[in-house]
């Protein structure tokens, strides 16, 4: 018994979750809550006052009391700036937290994406984070939006009701009273019935994001296939489960919500119905009971309402429950603090093992690159080569083993630090929408603009940019996407070369780039950078003779090659020379 | 001079203006007339039960006072009845209204889409695709949301409006007019501060949008931010915007809660109007009071709903620039090239270009090319970074026209040719593979559908892409990921491959198809090629001359030219640029050059 009560409070209580969620967002806001209260009683008295005066001025034209009636309208338009008064603090006071919530919660929940690991975001798609970033936090700010603006007006006003009932017939009210627990219970068979639509209605709002944005990236594959019916057949699909789950919590708002109303009706009938029998029984007079009545009729609205705030509520919930996902603090990465980059820039790994899932990508790898040496490694498709060098900068952790950088544990070495001494060039390259000068200095602020020149001269992007109308300032497409391959590649490295590091990680970052710019750049890296260590992730040949070392991946462990003829596999220079002489 | 992304978003999509907005809109809700006839039908059968409700209770009440039990009884028996009857409207009432609402969403949502396949491509290098999704989810949103809990105010609202208006016509004329007074002024109240509303929404609106571009490429990139270790940076340049959409979120709610607020003392002084000018008329005998009291009751229903309307007003606002702004996405400019009137089904003798000059905006890429392609011909292009290979592989794709000179397609303009056939001919391997989120097979598929798994994978073996995808765990069951993440970008490039090849195309386009593929698995894929090539037109892309042997012709792009063309013996032999690329290639280590 005191078990299910128990969770008959929770579930009342739990639509109003999303208020107390809010609490932590709008911190600094309570004074505006207060505000908001105080206005609300006020609003509501303007309100209820009204029909007071408008009765007293019928009296007043009854009995023809000019003067009194003069007093009357003045008492009408002190009223209107009152209420307009409360309803402009009403209103703006619930739109101001609702936003102060939604803009520090966005913040929030930003700031701690940024700070997960790499791993987190493998399983999820970028069209639903930005949802969640979005639209959920829109769920939730709707709903406490409404319930600051209305909900207090709307319970003064049953309250008011149901008062004002006692107040005239104990006996009626109990009709009144014994509708509560039928509402109560409509209404937690209304919120549990909605809940997983909301929850789907949620989840298909992320998917549809993630379907646009797929499509808008994929747009040249898309023509070239003709996929354009399949995708639209696919988008469409995606907004009918939509559109359906909508109807579905129609069907339900329909049904409920309307039935909450109908309900006090049903009192109401019960109180004429009795209370007529009763005052023909008793002769007495029906004053009371045109009043008693017309009060119920009056909490209809307020009831209804609560009704529509039980949906706006799940699905303030739906959306709380998924953007919780990415507050939770499980996946965030250790950043360390105090310690510094150590002064050699030599690199071992120790039999690491590095894994995904349950695959093992990396068995035993054991490497030594000695200080300001500029090596290759190289390795069949797949072999896990990009894998290996994320897990210097620790973009990624192994499983066993250390990775060591002049004799000290990179899980020692802050990672802010970690990373701002190694640069890498990621094999796939993300530009942002933006100038040419913004994407090299990407934000970092000891990185100036004539570092940045320096750095494109090194990465040979210098003579397309200064060949360009606008120069550095160029706005180039988002992605880079007004950029050809190789020139994207270059800005993305002059990007790494712009802070001077002192490791430098280029992962296939010249697939794109001519040989003949691609050994240029090679030797400006070195001549230009001093005492910066190199780790060249390639497959070509022509880069390959320009390491000192080359190391080659297979089958999860590294082999060093004293000379590239040695590879374990046919070289390119092999597999050409066969050929050309046709 | 430098347009900012947002000014460019507006010149590519217009955003309508509000009244052309909302005829459109109106019109393509009244589409669906039956839900539209439901939807007013059960408003009006609300509004009528609900004005014959007091009429039950006064039944009721006559009842007592005629002590009559079976007048309460069947009076009590019409009041419940009228409230079933308000149960039951009021239930299509909230169905029919959201099919309203989430239909028009939807269908001005797939709309959108569908206009986004057939914008030409380089709008993609112009608007960001957060911008676009912006207008697509959160616009279309914030629309649904005010149709779906909105319209039954709207309609019945104005059902109630009119209706007072008339009972008051016909208790009184005169005071109607003192009545109506105020009208004016809350319609110039209103109108003047359109501008600034609109405006105001139209920031809000944006500002949303920007959030969404700079989230929707942050998290694209976070790797790279995490590899930059910019993390703060990323927060800080969020959080400006952040801040932004808070402001203009600000500055319209204060507005709009200021017109609230004026609104009702406007509606207050119209009361007090009509009381006072009652009063007069009284005083007067003009009127009697039992008229007057009942006409004081009618204005207060007529202002009721005034009042409601105009507090909708801003959300109305709000989604009306929504609309407007979906609406430019639907009516975006097309595709020129896609109503070419000529279907092609072969490739019969060449493709020629002539003369052909391209820029993109005003920066020249190809200039004066003149290539001849034959059917069955391999053709190979290579040139420096930024020569223009990949511009001339999308002139042939047709994704971009040329500005000057002509491409012809067995001797037809290409301008001509429908380009659902003649894209159906190619098959391309882009500089980029781009993968959907799905299996290895369902990447595949998308060349064709009706593809059986078995045949991909005798195509895989048959081309050796085999030995790639063998490694991964689930085979080509493998889930790639958003955009292929999960996979290394050699993989990636081996589906595009296979995805091309699958297609079985009679013209194959590879721009640098092996770039990230190791050189041991490029060799086995190369010489599988080599026959299937034979039969197919093939222009081959690359930096890695070990593929030169598929070709019978090699050009030379130089700066958006073709400066060198000929067999390879022939260039060799020239002692030009190619011959220079290639011994830096193969010959030297390369040293001494800068
Ligand atoms: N995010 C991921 N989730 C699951 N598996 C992955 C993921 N990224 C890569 N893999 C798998 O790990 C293996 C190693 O990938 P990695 O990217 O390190 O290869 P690589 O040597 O860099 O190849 P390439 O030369 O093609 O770039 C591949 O077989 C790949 O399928
Ligand atoms: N969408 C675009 N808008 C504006 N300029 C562009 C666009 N795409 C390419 N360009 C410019 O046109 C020129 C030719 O580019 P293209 O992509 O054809 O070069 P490419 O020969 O393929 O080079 P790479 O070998 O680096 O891929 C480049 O200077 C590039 O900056
Ligand atoms: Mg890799
Ligand atoms: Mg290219």
């Amino acid at each position: 018994m005191s078990e299910n009560k128990k969770s008959f409070l929770k579930k009342i209580k739990g639509v109003f979750e999303p208020l107390l969620f809010s609490r932590e967002y709008l911190k600094n806001k309570k004074w505006v809550i207060y505000l908001i209260i105080g206005f609300a009683v006020l609003s509501t008295a303007t309100r209820l006052l009204v029909p007071i005066i408008i009765g007293a001025i019928i009296d007043s034209l009854e009995l023809k009391n000019f003067n009194a009636i003069y007093l009357e309208i003045e008492y009408i338009l002190i009223l209107a700036v009152l209420s307009a008064l409360a309803s402009f603090v009403v209103n703006f006071g619930a739109q101001y937290s609702s936003q102060i919530y939604a803009y520090n919660l966005r913040k929030k929940v930003v700031n701690s994406m940024v700070k997960k690991k790499t791993k987190f975001f493998q399983d999820k798609t970028s069209g639903d984070l930005l949802s969640r970033t979005t639209m959920d936090i829109d769920a939730s700010r709707n709903f406490i939006m409404n319930s600051l603006s209305q909900l207090i007006p709307t319970i003064l006003i049953i309250i008011f009701a149901v008062g004002y009932l006692f107040y005239i017939n104990m006996f009626y009210s109990i009709f009144f009273l014994a509708t509560v627990p039928v509402l109560i219970f409509i209404g937690i068979k209304f919120q549990r019935k909605q809940r997983p639509h909301w929850m789907k209605i949620r989840d298909t709002y992320g998917v549809m994001t993630e379907s646009i944005q797929e499509d808008i990236t994929g747009q040249r594959t898309v023509r070239s296939y003709l996929q354009e019916e399949p995708q639209i057949d696919k988008f469409t699909g995606i907004t009918d489960t939509y559109y359906g789950e909508y109807l579905e919590v129609a069907n339900l708002r329909g049904f409920y919500n309307n039935l909450m109303p109908f309900i006090i009706s049903a009192a109401a009938t019960a109180v004429i119905f009795y209370g007529g029998y009763t005052s023909i029984v008793a002769r007495s007079e029906v004053g009371g009971l045109v009043a008693a009545v017309n009060i119920f009729t009056m909490v209809t609205f307020p009831v209804s309402f609560l009704g529509r705030l039980i949906a706006f509520s799940e699905n303030a919930r739906a959306g709380i429950g998924r953007i919780k996902g990415v507050l939770d603090r499980d996946m965030d990465e250790d950043v360390l603090t105090g310690g510094d980059f150590p002064g050699s820039n030599a690199i071992s790994l120790r039999n690491v093992k590095y894994k995904r899932g349950d695959r093992e990508i990396l068995k035993n790898v054991d490497m030594e690159i000695p200080s300001e040496s500029f090596v290759c490694l190289t390795g069949e498709t797949g072999a896990g080569k990009s894998s290996l060098v994320n897990l210097i900068p620790r973009l990624e952790d192994p499983a066993e083993g250390e990775i060591l950088i002049g004799g000290v544990n990179v899980r020692d070495i802050p990672l802010s630090s970690l990373r701002k001494n190694i640069a890498i060039v990621p094999q796939e390259i993300s530009l942002l929408s933006g100038t040419i000068s913004e994407n090299i200095i990407f934000g970092r602020k000891n990185i100036t603009e004539e570092m940045a020149k320096k750095a494109a001269k090194v990465a040979r992007i210098d003579d397309f940019i200064e060949g360009l109308p606008e120069g550095y300032s160029t706005i180039i497409g988002e992605r880079g996407i007004t950029l050809s391959g190789g020139q994207r590649q270059r800005v993305a490295l002059a990007r790494a070369i712009a802070s001077n590091p002192k490791i430098l990680i280029l992962d296939d970052a010249t697939s794109s780039v001519d040989p003949e710019t691609e050994l240029a750049i090679f030797s400006r890296i070195r001549k230009n950078i001093a005492g910066i260590t190199v780790i060249l992730v390639s497959l070509r040949y022509s880069a390959m003779k320009y390491a000192s070392t080359v190391y080659e991946l297979e089958n999860g462990e590294i082999c060093e090659l004293e000379n590239i003829d040695g590879l374990n596999y046919a070289m390119e220079k092999e597999g050409f020379e066969n050929e050309a002489d046709l | 001079m430098k347009q900012t992304y947002e000014e460019v978003e507006e010149t590519y999509i217009k955003t309508l203006k509000g009244r052309t907005a909302l005829k459109r809109l109106i019109k393509d809700m009244a589409k669906n007339r039956k839900q539209t006839a439901i939807l007013i039908a059960s408003v009006m059968i609300t509004a009528i039960a609900a004005t014959f409700s007091p009429l039950a209770i006064g039944g009721a009440v006559n009842g007592v006072a005629s002590r009559s039990f079976s007048t309460i009884f069947d009076f009590s028996l019409l009041f419940i009845s009228l409230a079933l009857i308000q149960f039951g409207s009021n239930r299509f009432r909230v169905i029919s209204s959201t099919i309203l609402a989430q239909g028009t969403v939807k269908n001005l949502r797939d709309r959108s889409f569908q206009s986004i396949q057939h914008v030409p491509i380089s709008f993609f290098s112009k608007v960001k695709a957060g911008f676009l999704i912006s207008r697509m989810t959160n616009d279309g949103e914030t629309l649904g949301e005010f149709l779906t809990f909105q319209i039954p105010s709207v309609v019945s609202g104005m059902t109630t409006v009119i209706l007072s208006i008339a009972i008051m016509l016909y208790l009184d004329f005169d005071l109607t007019l003192y009545a109506l007074i105020v009208l004016p002024f809350l319609s110039i109240f209103t109108i003047s501060l359109q501008g600034k509303v609109r405006k105001n929404y139209l920031r809000t609106r944006r500002t949303i949008a920007a959030i969404t571009g700079n989230l929707a490429e942050n998290i694209s990139s976070i790797r790279s931010i995490k590899a930059f270790n910019v993390e703060s940076y990323t927060e800080d340049k969020f959080d400006g915007l952040n801040a932004d959409n808070l402001n203009a979120n600000i500055k319209a709610s204060r507005l709009s809660s200021l017109y609230g607020a004026i609104v009702r003392i406007i509606e207050y002084t119209g009361i007090a109007i009509v009381v006072l000018a009652g009063a007069i008329e009284l005083k007067a005998g003009l009127i009697s009071i039992g008229i007057l009291v009942a006409f004081i009751f009618y204005v207060q229903e007529f202002f009721d709903p005034v009042i409601q309307l105009s507090q909708l007003y801003n959300s109305y606002q709000s989604s009306i620039v929504g609309v407007g702004r979906i609406y430019g996405i639907i009516d975006s400019k097309k595709e020129v090239v896609s109503d070419g009137q000529i279907t092609i089904s072969s490739l019969r003798d060449s493709i020629v270009l002539k003369n052909v000059s391209f820029s993109y905006d005003d920066s020249n890429a190809l200039r004066d090319i003149n290539l001849t392609i034959r059917k069955g011909e391999n053709i190979g292009i290579v040139g420096h970074t930024g020569a223009g290979k990949t511009t001339l592989s999308n002139l042939i794709m047709k994704f971009y026209v040329p500005q000057k000179g002509e491409i012809l397609v067995d001797g037809k303009n290409i301008m001509d040719i429908n380009t659902e056939s003649y894209r159906n001919l190619i098959s391309p391997v882009l500089q980029e593979p781009f993968l959907f989120h799905g299996s290895i097979y369902e990447n595949v598929k998308i060349a064709d559908p009706a593809m059986a798994e078995e045949e991909i994978e005798r195509l895989a073996k048959e081309f050796n892409l085999n030995r790639i995808f063998d490694k991964l765990p689930e085979g080509m069951e493998t889930n790639v990921g958003e955009l292929g993440r999960n996979l290394s970008e050699g993989q990636k490039q081996a589906i595009a491959i296979l995805r091309a090849l699958c297609r079985n195309p009679q013209i194959i386009i590879m721009d640098e198809p092996t770039s990230n593929i190791d050189p041991y698995s490029e060799k086995f894929i190369f010489q599988s090629l080599e026959k299937f090539a034979r039969e197919k037109t093939l222009i081959l892309i690359t930096h890695r001359f070990s593929m030169i042997s598929l070709v019978d012709k090699i050009v030379v792009i130089q700066d958006g030219s073709i400066v060198e063309s000929g067999t390879f013996p022939e260039l060799r032999e020239k002692k030009g640029i190619f011959s220079q690329m290639y011994d830096i290639l193969y010959g030297s280590k390369g040293e001494g050059i800068d």
